[in-house]
């Protein structure tokens, strides 16, 4: 039996201003005025997500380094204290458990955030790995509340609220601060594509909202003369999909390894163990036969995951894992896994939308211009 | 009533499926109920079978596509596509902005609408279904 569908601190906020889904097992906003605004509003201005669904689990102890860099596959001794990595967990056969963002609080305390999808089993895997370590796990999801402030004002927007000096947190690093007087962790990073904050809320489990509360509505008064919106799950999707983001369990899951996702910058082969690590090299020397990419549309419809995706002589070449209609480029897009062979910048392929065979063909990450949107925009 | 919420317009025929049908003569016109366009949400793709096209009452003749997902769209009557809105290639957002008028899908030729008729709604009929969908 599964659990009664959990609510956040927001659910008064999001009920009378938003269109309702269950996601991962909590009521979320899908959106407020729609998709479209919500997602050029972080693309040009600002935009607020309530993300406390997500997982959340702090690692303290002696041994703490140690064991993250044995249960991931990026390098967690690389961390300085206040600052944030990228990374995956994967099984022994590579395939990857979960991706997620860790950071390190101090020394022996690191905070990982992960899928919410994935809370239950990833709180077991690191548990039932841990025995070898002097560590304590606690999932510390239900005492935080999560935000996120993304887009181009999001630093402006904070900075009214902050007397801390936000220029002083560059991209992935992270600080402890007050916001609009309420104790806060916040943490450069984000799931857009875009500069921006992730706000954590410390101490406030759901049955004592008003810290949080307090602080979104301060966020959104805060934004306003920037155009601020909140921003619900649909354009959080249609956000990371045109970053080239991958989403746990359509882009990647225990079956895709980081290697074949494009995610080898966070694989850090040179590691002395790490769970996984030989059957990443294995597949590192043997060389990957499929790989993640971008596809965009070069006729009109809109593709979606699982359809097929062949070559101009119609034979399979992959498969679609996400795909959504872009609002910024004004076409569809998809991330796709294509056999290696046909992975190559400006291949023309087809997939068959609606059992259609329509033009697309692959291209890098991000799908926009990287001058004119996301964080390293020129200004 | 949550049918407050939504606009029905007398004198027009309706589907479980929420497509409407204005009778005009021997042809239809033919589109998606207010209460349709609300529930898709800021539609950005159409596709409906091309003008010429037979069509039975009830089956596929095109899709429409918002941001998040597809629905398939249903002929309410037996038939022959005599016209496409082409400005919704273009624009389908009328289907959101005006879907009674503007965002009309299709105008079919009717070959046995006696019996199309057994199977659709009045308003009034239509209004009570969604009364009963919303509860």
């Amino acid at each position: 039996m599964s659990k009664a569908t959990q609510k956040t601190h927001l659910c008064q906020y999001h009920k009378q201003n938003a269109k309702i889904i269950e996601f991962a097992g909590f009521h979320m906003p899908i959106w407020y005025k729609g998709i479209i605004p919500e997602h050029m509003a972080v693309r040009t201005h600002v935009g607020i997500f309530d993300i406390t669904h997500m997982g959340r689990a702090l690692i303290t102890g002696p041994q703490t380094e140690a064991f993250l860099n044995y249960m991931t596959t990026n390098d967690a001794s690389a961390l300085t204290p206040l600052s944030a990595q990228y990374s995956t967990m994967c099984n022994e056969n590579g395939g990857i458990k979960d991706d997620f963002v860790l950071s390190r609080l101090e020394q022996q305390k690191f905070l990982i955030v992960y899928n919410a999808a994935n809370r239950q089993k990833d709180h077991q895997w690191l548990i039932q790995n841990s025995k070898p370590f002097n560590v304590k796990l606690e999932d510390a999801s239900d005492k935080i509340a999560m935000f996120a402030v993304q887009g181009p004002n999001a630093q402006q927007t904070l900075q009214k609220i902050t007397d801390t000096d936000l220029n002083k947190i560059e991209r992935f690093k992270c600080g402890w601060t007050k916001l609009a007087g309420t104790d806060a962790f916040i943490s450069r990073t984000g799931y857009t594509g875009e500069d921006g904050f992730e706000v954590f809320i410390w101490d406030t489990p759901t049955s004592n909202p008003e810290k949080a509360v307090q602080t979104w509505n301060a966020i959104l008064k805060a934004g306003q003369e920037f155009g601020i919106e909140p921003c619900g799950l649909g354009a959080r999707d249609t956000l990371r999909l045109e970053a080239g983001m991958c989403l746990y369990g359509n882009d990647i899951d225990e079956t895709t390894t980081p290697l074949e996702a494009g995610l080898g910058f966070v694989v850090k082969l040179k590691k002395e163990t790490f769970i996984g690590k030989d059957a990443l090299i294995k597949q590192k020397q043997e060389g990957i036969k499929r790989k993640r990419v971008g596809l965009k549309m070069t006729e009109k419809g809109i593709p979606r995951p699982k359809q097929e995706v062949t070559n101009e002589s119609h034979q399979k070449i992959g498969y679609v894992t996400s795909g959504t209609y872009s609002p910024i480029l004004e076409y569809g897009i998809a991330i796709a896994y294509l056999s290696i062979e046909n992975t190559t910048e400006g291949t023309k392929v087809l997939i068959k939308v609606r059992d259609k065979p329509l033009k697309a063909e692959v291209v890098k990450f991000p799908f926009y211009d990287p001058t004119k949107y996301g964080y390293a925009r020129q200004k | 009533m949550p049918t407050q919420d939504y606009e029905i317009p007398d004198g027009l025929y309706y589907t479980k499926e929420h497509e409407w049908v204005s009778l005009e003569g021997n042809k239809a016109i033919v589109g998606l109920t207010d209460y349709a366009q609300k529930q898709l949400h800021e539609i950005v793709y159409v596709e409906i079978q091309k003008q010429g096209s037979e069509v039975k009452q009830f089956q596929t003749m095109g899709s429409v596509e918002s941001v998040k997902s597809v629905s398939d769209v249903f002929s309410p009557v037996t038939g022959k596509i005599s016209k496409v809105n082409m400005e919704l290639v273009d624009s389908p957002e009328l289907l959101n902005l005006d879907p009674y008028k503007k965002g009309w899908l299709v105008e079919i030729s009717l070959t046995d609408f006696k019996n199309d008729l057994k199977n659709l709604l009045t308003a009034e009929q239509y209004a009570e279904h969604i009364v009963k969908l919303e509860e």
